[in-house]
């Protein structure tokens, strides 16, 4: 075993695919669904787990929708990224589980996607809360 | 603990309503359900009681519980095993011996009808049953006895779900899947050798989440996951369509990357979702890693010669001849055989 070399073993597929076919079908839908929201007030997604969904489509949809003016991060159960892209009402959605790793990713088509608005529950809890914290400020004379 | 519903437990532990939200949308996703499914599944949690699920074991290896223990579990999917009562697992509970046996007939008696059952492992017929017994009771009798106060039945792996490799040849101990025994309760089959973690936590997932069982092909095994074969997804699949096959596992072929179809891979005749979902958090799978597909996911998978002889040299599936040109002639017939593996799952379950 003295002569033997290591081997490169490229067992990666050689370039893309070549095609953005679901890229395009994509958004075709996007369009679709865009329109029911404008129209009927209709949320819509698109699970992109779902789909065969190559580097190619990920690609010319990060081209055609853009970067839109809000992103935010939202850290429950581990993290999600919530992005508006450039076309008004298109989100782009990512949940990672607690080690990081991609457990979805949606293309919601919303004014806001649910994970952002604070749940009402959670308001009124939060009223208790500072409620609570006043008084405690009060009666500590501050 | 068994009162309270899924929500409840989560909340439980301190997941908040967008965890929730997200724990919903996750599923969905995992579930290969479509996004709009997410609302119905919060629903349902908010009312679904915490199911019990008996997990018996016969013939086995138990690499199906490794499979599943080892694996790199991300927070939802642990959640939704967390959310499980699992009453009975003698690999993984605490209790053996009487105690143990006592656990699996009060987790019996206190959800009769309603209960999951998985089971492992094949079950042996020969010797009255008695090659393999628990606590003196036959795998054979236990399955019986626990299979009838079952609301569906889950067999976790190729053992259970079609005899694996105990049933190959020569069968010593006349071992068969649970199939062969029970006729009268829902059956879902989560072949592998093992089974993709991911694939079974799941759909235990989709019968805690919709009380019933997943779509299924014409063997048994849910839609979602199996229904494409390892060729379909394959990354390799450009070199099988232009021809470029590897014929040993050391030539220029093999170190380029190419098809492993004469080396053996069994990809186009095997249905499950290695080529997507991956193992080990991901990571690879066989051919990924330079090995072509055993097919273990298969019914008699052991049995069908080689592992290393091109599927067109063998006795595997019944489109040698078509494969077999296909490799021969190498570009474009890889889309037909393809297509025709389709066709031929679609009609499958068609005639079922
Ligand atoms: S024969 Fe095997 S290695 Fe080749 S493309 Fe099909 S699944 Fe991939």
């Amino acid at each position: 075993m003295s002569d033997s070399k290591p081997i490169d073993i490229p067992v990666l597929a050689l370039g893309p695919r070549g095609d953005d076919m679901t890229g395009r079908a994509i958004l075709r839908q996007l369009e679709e669904l865009l329109a029911a929201l404008v129209e009927r007030d209709e949320p819509g997604s698109i699970d992109l787990r779902s789909l065969p969904f190559g580097p190619e489509d990920r690609q010319l949809l990060e081209e055609a929708l853009g970067e839109g003016e809000v992103e935010a991060e939202v850290e429950s159960m581990g993290p999600s990224r919530v992005r508006e892209t450039g076309i008004p009402g298109i989100w782009w959605v990512t949940h990672y589980g607690s080690d990081q790793q991609p457990l979805a990713e949606l293309l919601e088509v919303t004014y806001c996607p649910e994970i952002l608005i604070t749940p009402s529950d959670a308001a009124k809890e939060g009223l208790s809360a500072l409620r609570a914290r006043l008084f405690e400020s009060d009666h500590m004379g501050r | 603990m068994r009162d309270k519903t899924v929500l409840e437990l989560l909340q439980a532990r301190g997941v908040s309503r967008r965890g929730f939200l997200k724990f919903c949308a996750t599923t969905a996703s995992l579930l290969a359900l479509p996004p709009s499914a997410a609302a119905a599944i919060a629903e349902t949690l908010g009312k679904t009681r915490r199911p019990s699920v008996i997990w018996l074991s016969f013939q086995e290896c138990t690499g199906c519980t490794e499979s599943l223990t080892r694996a790199h579990l991300p927070t939802i999917e642990s959640l939704i095993f967390d959310a499980i009562s699992l009453d009975y697992h003698h690999t993984l509970q605490a209790a053996s011996g009487s105690a143990a046996e006592a656990a699996r007939e009060e987790a019996m008696k206190a959800a009769w009808g309603q209960y999951v059952l998985v089971v492992d492992g094949s079950i042996p017929l020969g010797e009255q049953g008695y090659y393999s017994a628990i606590a003196g009771v036959s795998n054979l009798e236990m399955l019986k006895e626990t299979a009838a106060g079952a609301a569906a039945i889950i067999n976790m792996g190729t053992c259970a779900a079609y005899g694996g490799i105990p049933q190959a040849n020569p069968n010593p101990t006349g071992a068969v899947p649970v199939s062969a025994i029970i006729k009268d309760k829902p059956i879902v089959n989560v072949p592998g050798c093992p089974p993709i973690p991911v694939v079974m936590t799941s759909v235990v997932a989709h019968y805690l989440t919709f009380g019933a069982v997943p779509e299924l092909d014409h063997l048994g095994r849910p839609k979602s996951f199996y229904g494409d074969t390892i060729h379909d997804r394959c990354y390799r699949r450009p070199f099988y369509d232009q021809g470029k096959f590897a014929t040993s596992f050391d030539d220029e072929g093999a170190r380029n990357g190419w098809c492993l179809y004469q080396l053996g891979c069994k990809g186009p005749t095997t249905y499950n979702a290695c080529a997507t979902v991956k193992w080990n958090d991901g990571t690879s799978f066989p051919i990924q890693s330079g090995h072509g597909c055993i097919g273990c996911s298969e019914p008699n998978f052991w049995d069908k010669g080689s592992f290393y002889q091109p599927l067109s040299a063998g006795i595997w599936g019944d489109r040698q001849a078509t494969l077999g040109t296909a490799a021969v002639a190498g570009a474009a017939v890889g889309a037909v055989a393809a297509a025709s593996t389709r066709i031929r799952q679609q009609h499958a379950s068609e005639e079922k």
